[in-house]
């Protein structure tokens, strides 16, 4: 009977779609939108490369040194520079094709190396964007640092220097002002290598990676030592893509807030069923009411399973996203489709008034979700939510795991989560049965 | 032998007393019309005969077992039509018909034949793929009816089947449940349609305020007026009361009596020329008599003091 009765409910559900596919829809949508406003969007599906503009008002050898190196090597990993005349990168920056606009003003080395006034290099950042910009800050503060420090130190040659630049030295002159800048950078070498603090990245194995790994090493025991985390998984190379996919990140969590909405959607079917007399029909036929409420958790379930495929799957693909885990996360998405169905089914089974039950599902849903951490990271949820409700949430179990899962290299307990979630589910579903029973006890009219 | 027989069946809602004391039989192959106003109980009776309501009194027999005796077996006998349009409206006619013949417990083969001879029956086989929810009224109606007939009951319950549908759709149903009848089902039918109930039942019982006030086939009921006919006198009888005409209650029975009209029926059997003439000679003007036969309203009329259509 319970095949027959999902049937019923899939084809109906297949026939009138349009709530089913609004809450699809919505967290896909959501998701591109945030996560083009806080990083955009790049082949790897992660942050992706920061375009931004260099406006070189100076067109000094120093603008020259500051320009070329903001693409090479590392920086050209993550930094796209473009050499544009401010009109043309403001009218760029303007229609959202650069995340900021860097400009070295004219006069910038003369006023530098005399120090006959303050300089400043000016960065204009596109308020659309989120990360990028604030990236460039950052990035910008510590040319800055860079430069008042070598200000600092070689302030007393800077006039000869700034005749070399204008080329008013000879080769002899020159070289014995980098042989004087060498033997100054030799006495600064004990003071700053090796680092008294280094950090280490490590992959899943343990194994350290990459040049901080090797300083951390050769460091020995002197350094402190401070282990930053990377995503845990197979491949090293889609781990560190993955590591600052926002869209993952906000993908799960917004899954995890629409799958509450479409549960909601999927129990509060028995109000419709009530409404439109299908069940008191059924009475007519069977005694026991049991398989018909059964029946609709299973298509809940069911349901929830399906819409987690599309939207973990489809948004997988739509953006890029390569899940590190799948079998751990397809199980945690059971588990909280047994937890969201039995929800739903003590809250129908609760208020008896259809447009009663509308407003306290619904509002459950919404306050699951935010308190949750679904929404919004947990982390940036008032001190009192954060500290005491959150952790009690079952959304915020998934949602919290699911996303270690995908971004920690720590061993995540997925599987006491599960069980924590499935077991919630089953209560919430025995708990319903015995509210039901209850209120039907006279028959479904009384 | 009765395949349903109702004793003393009551049921109250807070203050108000729904059904009181009801008690009547369905006998195989006959249709009984359970005829009354809205509000009346039907519905709730209905609902206590089907296990969608446990009575506070009385007691349900089905087949001579007690309902609630063995709930499981007794609807495996009954099928029940509600009122409102219970099936799913996403879903074609054939879909609902064989999802129900599944839930009333056929096999998936049984259900599908079962569903395709009665969409035949019902005149429904053009549109059997398409959505309910496109279909009229009447067609609603109709499937609605089948919805009720797929593991074929021995005693059906119809509560009100043409409410709300057009008169041919009206006759294309009535005209079903005649061949149902035929077939040797028993049929209990709650309509508030006196037409229904005249040319539909077998037996009748009107009921209101809960209250089943009489009962029988149709010429009993009418015989409950004093014959099969009755005078309808226009007049101005603002003033003038029957009380005070000398032995008028000995030759005739008041069954309504308005500032404009008096209904009444001769008492024993009189020649309608003479209740005519003695009619004729009352101490007030009458502008017009017509004699007509008494109808279910009438009887209505004189149980209540009210018609069944206000």
């Amino acid at each position: 009977m319970l095949r027959v009765l999902l049937a019923k409910d899939l084809r109906r559900a297949w026939r009138n779609p349009l709530p089913w596919l609004i809450n699809l829809i919505v967290p896909l949508a959501m998701t591109a939108l945030i996560g083009m406003v806080f990083g955009g969007k790049s082949d790897s599906g992660a942050l992706g490369r920061i375009r931004f503009a260099v406006v070189d008002e100076d067109k000094s050898v120093l603008s020259d040194v500051l320009r070329g190196s903001a693409n090479q090597r590392e920086g050209g990993k993550y930094l796209e520079p473009v050499f544009l005349e401010r009109e043309d990168a403001l009218r760029q920056l303007n229609a959202s094709k650069l995340s900021a606009v860097l400009i070295i003003p004219e006069h910038f080395m003369r006023d530098y190396l005399t120090a006959r006034e303050a300089v400043s290099l000016e960065l204009i950042k596109n308020p659309a964007e989120s990360i990028h910009p604030a990236v460039l800050e950052e990035l910008l503060g510590a040319v800055v640092t860079a430069l008042n420090a070598i200000s600092r130190n070689f302030n007393s040659e800077f006039p000869e220097w700034q005749e070399v630049f204008e080329g008013k030295e000879d080769y002899h002159k020159v070289s014995m002002l980098i042989e004087r800048a060498g033997e100054k950078l030799k006495t600064a070498k004990k003071l700053i290598d090796p680092p008294l603090v280094t950090y280490e990245k490590e992959d899943s194995g343990g194994t350290p990676q990459g040049e901080e790994a090797s300083a951390g090493k050769a460091n020995g025991g002197d350094s402190n030592h401070a282990a930053g985390k990377t995503a845990g998984g197979k491949s090293g190379k889609s781990k560190q893509d993955d590591s600052t996919n926002v869209f993952a990140y906000l993908l799960l969590g917004l899954a995890a807030m629409f799958l509450l909405f479409l549960g909601n959607n999927a129990m509060t079917d028995l109000h419709r069923e009530l409404r439109k007399g299908t069940f008191e029909r059924y009475q007519t036929m069977h005694q026991r009411l049991g398989p018909f409420i059964v029946g609709k958790v299973v298509f809940a379930v069911v349901v929830l399973l399906l819409c987690s495929a599309i939207m973990l799957g489809g948004g997988g693909l739509i953006f890029r996203v390569h899940w590190q885990h799948p079998v751990p996360l397809i199980s945690l998405a059971f588990g909280y489709a047994v937890f969201v169905a039995g929800l739903f089914a003590v809250l129908v089974a609760l208020v008896p008034d259809e447009r009663r039950s509308a407003v306290l599902t619904n509002v459950a849903g919404m306050a699951l979700g935010l308190v949750g951490g679904c929404a919004f990271p947990p982390q940036q949820l008032p001190a009192f939510l954060r500290d005491h409700l959150t952790p009690l949430m079952p959304s915020n179990w998934f949602v919290e795991t699911a996303r270690n899962l995908q971004f920690s290299s720590e061993n995540v307990l997925w599987t006491l989560v599960l069980l924590k979630l499935a077991v919630t589910g089953v209560v919430l579903i025995a708990m319903a049965a015995f509210l039901f029973r209850r209120r039907f006890k006279a028959g479904l009219r009384a | 032998m009765s395949l349903l027989r109702v004793e003393r069946l009551s049921k109250t809602f807070g203050a108000i007393r729904a059904v009181d004391s009801i008690s009547f039989e369905v006998r195989p192959g006959e249709i009984y019309g359970l005829l009354g106003p809205n509000g009346a109980g039907k519905t709730t009776t209905i609902s206590m005969i089907s296990g969608l309501l446990k009575p506070d009194a009385g007691e349900v027999f089905v087949a001579s077992a007690a309902f609630w005796s063995d709930p499981q077996k007794a609807k495996s006998i009954m099928g029940v039509v509600p009122q409102e349009i219970a099936i799913y409206e996403e879903l074609s006619g054939r879909e609902n018909l064989e999802f129900w013949g599944r839930m009333a417990g056929l096999g998936p083969r049984d259900a599908k034949a079962r569903a395709a001879e009665l969409l035949e029956a019902l005149t429904l086989i053009d549109r059997a793929k398409d959505a309910v929810k496109t279909y009229s009224g009447g067609m609603k109606r109709r499937i609605n009816l089948g919805c009720a007939l797929l593991h074929r009951p021995q005693l059906l319950l119809l509560d009100e089947p043409t409410v709300g549908i057009d008169p041919q759709a009206r006759l294309n149903i009535l005209e079903f449940i005649r061949s149902l009848r035929a077939s040797g089902t028993a049929i209990l039918y709650t309509t508030h349609y006196l037409e229904e109930a005249e040319t539909l039942c077998q037996r009748i019982g009107i009921i209101d305020n809960g209250r089943v006030l009489a009962e029988g086939t149709l010429s009993e009921l009418q015989e409950r007026l004093g014959g099969d006919r009755v005078f309808v006198l226009e007049a101005d009888f603002k003033g003038s009361s029957p009380d005070a005409w000398d032995g008028f209650h000995n030759r005739f029975r008041v069954i309504q009596k308005s500032e404009k009209q008096l209904v009444v029926a001769a008492i024993g059997a009189r020649d309608p020329s003479e209740c005519l003439k003695d009619l004729l000679g009352l101490p007030v003007h009458v502008e017009n008599v017509t004699l007509k036969r008494p109808s279910l309203n009438d009887v209505f009329l004189q149980l209540t003091g009210r018609e069944l259509r206000e």
